[in-house]
């Protein structure tokens, strides 16, 4: 009688898996930066009240967070050759509809899903940036984008690390949907090997392992870029600084 | 000459008038003081010489210079900015960065100096305001008073032509004014121009060469410590006098 659960294969078939994980990975890094990017300039729209983009803007973010990812994925995998097939129409052009590579609708769908949500973590950081001090820096003589890049941005970025690592993990988890655009990363070969054994259950199990190696890892160094970025608890050089005084009590004392 | 020149200056929030035409000029080597009731313009007085109001008319001129106060110019701007420094209520310190790199970002990024030349007149200011065994400390591991002294120096590091002062003593524990007030007493024997908004009155008659008693928008006495507090010529000052010595004796009599 065949096993009726094959622990081995679930190990064993994880190289065979991993085969694809360079997909997987490109998939998050590319549509983290768009979400990064694009969250950024919708932030920078909503805080600066910039007429009709704002209006776009806050739709947009509407949309995407009222709408589940995998609808968003089957909508840019149609709605991207339909429009070019409008674009050709009216414009005469002659884009090839069926060349365009599957992974490009992934990205599209992810990466937009990713800024809408990050759109939010970030305009929430730059505005807990203490008014005082872009007073100071203003007072200082400092120009805008000194501003922007010296006193915001370094303070909003300690603030928004853990909730834009929190929505990377789930970007990670977000490219198992990238197969609904015929995108074939780990959950899609997961999905084609175990269509040749049978074994789902074994595969499923393997998928589960990697996802969840990946987040960890993920965690760990953003939890790592939070403690690096962050104002130290104590004074470090205290320390250092206290150590003389200390010999010089104890001599004396001596 | 007068060293700086206030001509026709008036801020209005909504239709309340804060400030109705002042005019001030301040010699070089002046401590002018700005007393008077709350929500008299005393604030919104020097925040609109820096800029961080946008005053309705008026015009200053520094350095021989002649700037509106509505100039949409921001070379303009920063230029009177560079000129005059803010030491606020609440120190408004960055908080992501050391008081020696507080005391060195607006060298760097405004004066453009090097980086050694920058910490070198960054340790010269810091030593001044007594704060050269903090330096790698964070404003968060800083009281308010040396919270304070270190913004002291970041404005003084800068070689503003006038120093603004906006109530440098009302956000600090009362064991903290003093030395605070020490420090300013300094920079003021040093020769540094300065415009301060204080309730210290004390310090104001031991320290200020002029004061301006601000009412309504309008300066209503102006004078030495002497003149201001030994034979207040208008009514108005009178009473306020009377109220704030009232107010000591109920203190002194609890």
């Amino acid at each position: 009688m065949s096993k009726i659960f094959d622990w081995q294969l679930v190990f064993t078939q994880i190289p065979a898996v991993l085969k694809y994980l360079p997909v997987t990975l490109e998939l998050t890094a590319i549509a983290m930066i768009i979400g990064w990017i694009v969250g950024l300039l919708i932030a920078i729209v909503k805080i600066h009240n910039v007429p009709i983009l704002k209006q776009i803007s806050t739709a947009f973010v509407s949309v995407i967070r009222g709408t589940p990812i995998i609808v968003q994925l089957y909508l840019t995998y149609f709605g991207i050759p339909i429009a070019l097939k409008y674009i050709n129409y009216y414009y005469g052009t002659s884009y090839n509809v069926n060349g365009i590579p599957p992974i490009i609708f992934a990205i599209v769908a992810l990466g937009l899903n990713q800024s809408a949500f990050d759109s939010e973590t970030i305009r929430a950081a730059i505005l807990s940036v203490e008014k005082g001090q872009v007073e100071a820096a203003k007072s200082l003589g400092m120009n805008g984008i000194q501003i922007f890049k010296r006193v915001i941005v370094p303070q909003a970025v300690t603030v928004a690390i853990p909730s834009l690592g929190n929505s990377l993990i789930g970007l990670v988890k977000g490219t198992s949907l990238a197969f609904t655009c015929s995108v074939v990363e780990i959950t899609a070969q997961g999905k084609i090997l175990a269509g040749n054994s049978y074994r789902y259950f074994e595969v499923y199990c393997s998928l589960a392992i990697i996802y969840f190696v990946l987040t960890i890892a993920i965690e760990r160094v953003f939890t790592y870029i939070e403690k690096k970025m962050s104002v130290p608890e104590d004074v470090e050089t205290e320390k250092k600084g206290r150590l003389p005084k200390k010999e010089g009590l104890s001599s004396e004392l001596g | 000459m007068s060293l700086v020149e206030i001509r026709g200056l008036s801020k209005c929030f909504g239709s309340n008038i804060v400030l109705n035409n002042v005019d001030l000029s301040i010699n070089k080597g002046d401590v002018v003081a700005i007393i008077g009731p709350s929500g008299t313009g005393k604030s919104t007085l020097l925040r609109s010489i820096n800029l961080l109001e946008k005053p309705e008319q008026g015009t200053i001129t520094i350095n021989n210079k002649e700037i509106s106060f509505t100039t949409k110019s921001s070379k303009e701007k920063l230029e009177l900015r560079k000129n005059t420094e803010m030491v606020f209520q609440q120190f408004n310190l960055f908080k992501n960065r050391t008081a020696l790199e507080n005391v060195m970002e607006g060298l760097m990024t405004v004066k453009k100096l090097k980086k050694k030349e920058a910490k070198e007149i960054a340790l010269k200011h810091l030593e001044k305001v007594g704060m050269s065994d903090r330096l790698s400390h964070y404003p968060r591991h800083l009281s308010g008073g040396q919270q304070q002294r270190v913004a002291i120096a970041r404005a003084l590091a800068m070689e503003p032509e006038l120093l603004l002062m906006d109530e440098p003593t009302s956000a600090l524990d009362p064991e903290l004014v003093s030395e605070v007030l020490v420090t300013i007493k300094k920079a003021a024997q040093e020769g540094n121009t300065i415009l301060l908004v204080t309730h210290e009155m004390n310090f104001v008659k031991n320290v200020a060469t002029r004061i301006i008693f601000l009412e309504n928008g309008k300066i209503v006495a102006d004078g030495t410590p002497k003149e201001i507090f030994e034979s207040p010529k208008s009514d108005r000052l009178k009473d306020f006098l009377v109220k704030i010595h009232m107010l000591e004796n109920v203190e002194y009599s609890i």
